[in-house]
């Protein structure tokens, strides 16, 4: 513990967090379970904490008029995500990836974009949000931008989110004809952090042809793995006799993009060998429905 | 920093390191029923409710509490000696260590409704998920959270 006490600030609105960050100095936490977890291992040590949870701007979920698209605030909890009827209906696969981080009471304080902004490639948000083809939105001094998920990780544990810069949001398209999941695997303990996650999302035209599809995956690589899978799928009738030779081309690609390490999850070979695995399953369920 | 939160339903003032823990705070008040264990959100040993919703006290930052309300085992044994009674009556522990949390863990799932629920089985475990216990195999644990439910 150092001597001298860390500032300590909530505001309460968007403006207000911006200047408390102004500096580039700041860490900002919400539910605060990995801030937490940092500080306590000594990993980080923070002169200036920001605590955006309590800022209405990031609190809300907003279907557009047409429905189609929603839109999270960073501070929404993951509990509040697994539990929101309309979110469960509207987007299933992000529903129970919410549902199954952690435990209830990581859930209860946890939030969408603290799991963006911790860049720990064994989150489980991170792939889902990229296979529904998000968009993070981010508040600067110089006003908002926007940036597709997959490019918000940079490295392990690393973003290109500007010292400056709060992750505001996320907006999710939701394109009629679109079916997405996601697979978490655990071999040991279900309180583990996957040895392997994939999500993946297909899209079909009113004729049943792939229009789109998108596989990502946690715990595979220094940042959350995105595959190629429309270029192997787009054009593709979903109900074609080969469709699952298909779904296995996409798998191998998986495997062969992924950069898996020996850890206490699992040896990298066998990490790729359940890569292939449980992409095949995730794009089956899409396809099979 | 300075900041007020409730505790077990009585108004605090303090001030502390606001990156100090919840569950480092609560000990050091003589508040010695929530249990430090794993010391990073897995074992729920150290569960209290926060406005309601179970959390980790370890995993805590007392700068998050300002207004929050906070309740431990020791304001639920007052406020519910129901959910301690069927602990007992059940049998639901051996050495102890987490059947404060596993208490906790009951109290938030009774908050939340399940008791209404089509499913409150299924409830039950989802609710107890992340309360790690070694000795009694959770099924006495499962049954002290029923019976509360129905008392």
């Amino acid at each position: 513990m150092s001597a001298d006490r860390a500032v300590f600030v909530s505001p309460t609105s968007l403006s207000g967090a911006l200047e408390e960050m102004a500096s580039g100095q700041a860490t900002v936490l919400a539910g605060g379970t990995s801030v937490a977890l940092l500080i306590g291992q000594r990993l980080i040590e923070p002169s200036k904490l920001v605590h955006v949870a309590r800022i209405p701007e990031l609190r809300a979920v907003h279907f557009d008029a047409s429905r189609s698209a929603v839109r999270l605030g960073a501070a929404v909890t993951l509990a509040e995500i697994a539990r929101n009827v309309e979110l469960v209906a509207a987007l299933p696969s992000l529903a129970y990836a919410a549902g199954v981080v952690g435990n209830p009471r990581v859930r209860s304080v946890a939030t969408v974009g603290g799991a963006l902004a911790h860049g720990d490639p064994r989150q489980d948000l991170p792939p889902v949000l990229i296979s529904l083809g998000t968009s993070v939105w981010l508040s600067g001094p110089g006003g908002e931008r926007s940036i597709p998920a997959a490019t918000l990780a940079t490295g392990f544990m690393e973003t290109c989110v500007a010292p400056d810069e709060l992750i505001t949001g996320v907006v999710i398209p939701l394109p009629p004809g679109q079916r997405a999941h996601y697979s978490r695997f655990t071999p040991q303990s279900v309180a583990d952090y996957p040895t392997v996650g994939v999500a993946a999302s297909v899209r079909c035209d009113s004729n049943g042809t792939i229009t789109d599809a998108k596989v990502a995956l946690a715990g595979v690589a220094s940042t959350a793995l995105t595959v190629d899978a429309a270029g192997l799928l787009a054009g593709v009738p979903a109900g074609d006799a080969d469709i699952a030779a298909r779904l296995s081309e996409v798998a191998r690609q998986a495997a062969a993009d992924a950069e898996p390490i020996d850890d206490r999850l699992g040896s990298a070979s066998y990490k790729r060998a359940m890569i292939a695995v449980w992409t095949r399953r995730a794009l089956l369920a899409c396809v099979a429905g | 920093m300075r900041l007020e939160l409730t505790l077990n339903g009585s108004p605090v003032d303090l001030d502390e390191d606001p990156t100090a823990t919840l569950l480092d705070w609560l000990r050091s008040l003589g508040l010695t029923g929530t249990k430090e264990g794993c010391g990073i959100g897995v074992c729920g040993a150290c569960t209290v409710l926060g406005d309601g919703r179970p959390i980790s006290a370890c995993l805590t930052l007392i700068g998050t509490l300002d207004g929050v309300s906070v309740l431990t085992v020791e304001g639920v044994a007052q406020s519910e000696p129901t959910l301690v009674e069927a602990f007992v009556d059940c049998e639901a522990m051996q050495c102890g260590i987490c059947t404060p949390g596993h208490v906790m863990a009951a109290a938030a799932a009774k908050l939340a409704g399940i008791g209404a629920s089509a499913d409150v089985d299924s409830e039950i475990r989802y609710w107890l998920e992340g309360n790690l216990c070694r000795c009694t195999g959770y099924e006495t644990i499962v049954a002290a959270l029923r019976s509360y439910l129905e008392r």
